[in-house]
């Protein structure tokens, strides 16, 4: 009897630790998933000279990073990559960084710079996924 | 051309050489390879006294800004001899000529600590690029005795000009040419190979407001002097995978 309810309360463990994974990383996705529309946005905004729209993608995606900069990241990375949680949260920095200019280079009319800020966001994004994913 | 404007380039001339003699120099290595020369500039410990060729640790990554204030390199005592003139080639295919390292036994060398593939760099938060000792191992190599970039795990030869030898790098780490004074201190005088330089002040402008102030500071040549401090100093943490 004692066996059976050792098992069943380490399967339940199991399980539910299981489910809490899948969950993170179903999130992880939905995160994603709005932060390429984040990124679209203020690409959008650059194509129709709409600053507006530019800031609006940049608060989107300035949103997301919060999570992804709080999370550990060792959490949602795949099994074979999770030593690479710092090179994550560093990307994460960077992305914010790069934000924040970018809407300092927009006030100041200065699209060239703001230009080379979506650039860079663009990298940081790439930059994680070659690592995470070994292209 | 006339006689007077033909005076008038050789004036020219010889006054940019009466203000910058390396003007020569550089032009000279230029022929050679990939080489650029920049301010004469000698190296300091934290108190601004001149560091001597026998104060170096052995295998420790010594950090300094050059040739710009906001280009940081790496300096290290390999405790053996480097290789001598060992063939490089840049990214964009052009060939050079590393000619080794200097003081007595060819020990020390200086490189650009910037990565080649994605520009990684220390800076005083962190850093993903830095020596990585004889015996030690890491994701990146097999072996010690390299450069590591932990960023996209790439390493570098540290013994053979810092030769990209796995990873995404494709080209060397530029390297920092040195000058050993007659009383063992140490100069800086060039960059030879493909530097980012270009790329690197392009890419790091927010950066450069946190950490300088603006990216024009960043730019200013070095001059006269730089501080070398260990890495365990610059940074505050060092990430090796």
């Amino acid at each position: 009897m004692k066996k059976i309810i050792i098992t069943t309360a380490m399967a339940l463990l199991l399980s539910s630790s299981l489910l809490a994974n899948a969950k993170e990383k179903a999130q992880l996705s939905s995160d994603m998933r709005e932060m390429l529309l984040a990124v679209e946005l203020i690409q959008k905004g650059g194509f129709y000279s709409k600053p507006q729209m530019m800031k609006e993608g940049v608060k989107k995606l300035k949103a997301k990073l919060t999570i992804l900069e709080s999370a550990d990241a060792s959490k949602y990375l795949p099994d074979d990559k999770k030593e690479a949680d710092k090179f994550a949260n560093k990307r994460a920095k960077m992305i914010e960084m790069y934000a924040d200019d970018l809407v300092v280079s927009i006030d100041a009319n200065n699209l060239d710079d703001a230009l080379e800020d979506y650039t860079q966001i663009i990298r940081q994004c790439t930059s994680c996924h070659i690592r995470i994913r070994s292209y | 051309m006339d006689r007077r404007n033909f005076l008038r380039v050789v004036g020219a001339t010889g006054a940019l050489v009466a203000i910058s003699p390396s003007t020569i120099s550089g032009r000279l290595y230029a022929s050679n390879g990939l080489y650029e020369s920049y301010e004469r500039v000698q190296l300091l410990n934290a108190d601004g006294v001149a560091i001597k060729l026998a104060d170096l640790k052995k295998e420790t990554n010594y950090i300094f800004q050059y040739p710009y204030i906001g280009t940081p390199t790496m300096l290290l005592d390999l405790e053996d001899s480097t290789a001598k003139d060992v063939r490089l080639k840049s990214d964009d295919g052009e060939e050079y000529i590393w000619k080794g390292g200097v003081g007595k036994d060819r020990t020390v060398v200086a490189y650009s600590a910037i990565c080649s593939h994605q520009l990684a760099h220390p800076t005083p938060d962190d850093s993903f690029l830095q020596y990585v000792q004889k015996d030690k191992k890491t994701m990146a190599c097999d072996h010690g005795g390299v450069v590591v970039c932990s960023s996209h795990l790439s390493s570098f030869e540290a013994k053979e000009g810092c030769k990209n030898i796995s990873g995404p790098a494709s080209a060397p780490l530029a390297a920092v040419v040195l000058e050993i004074a007659d009383d063992d201190t140490i100069y800086a005088v060039g960059v030879l190979g493909g530097d980012k330089f270009h790329e690197y002040f392009k890419a790091y402008k927010p950066e450069f407001k946190k950490y300088y102030g603006n990216a024009r500071q960043a730019k200013k040549k070095v001059t006269k002097s730089a501080t070398m401090v260990e890495l365990t100093q610059y940074t505050k943490e060092i990430i090796q995978y």
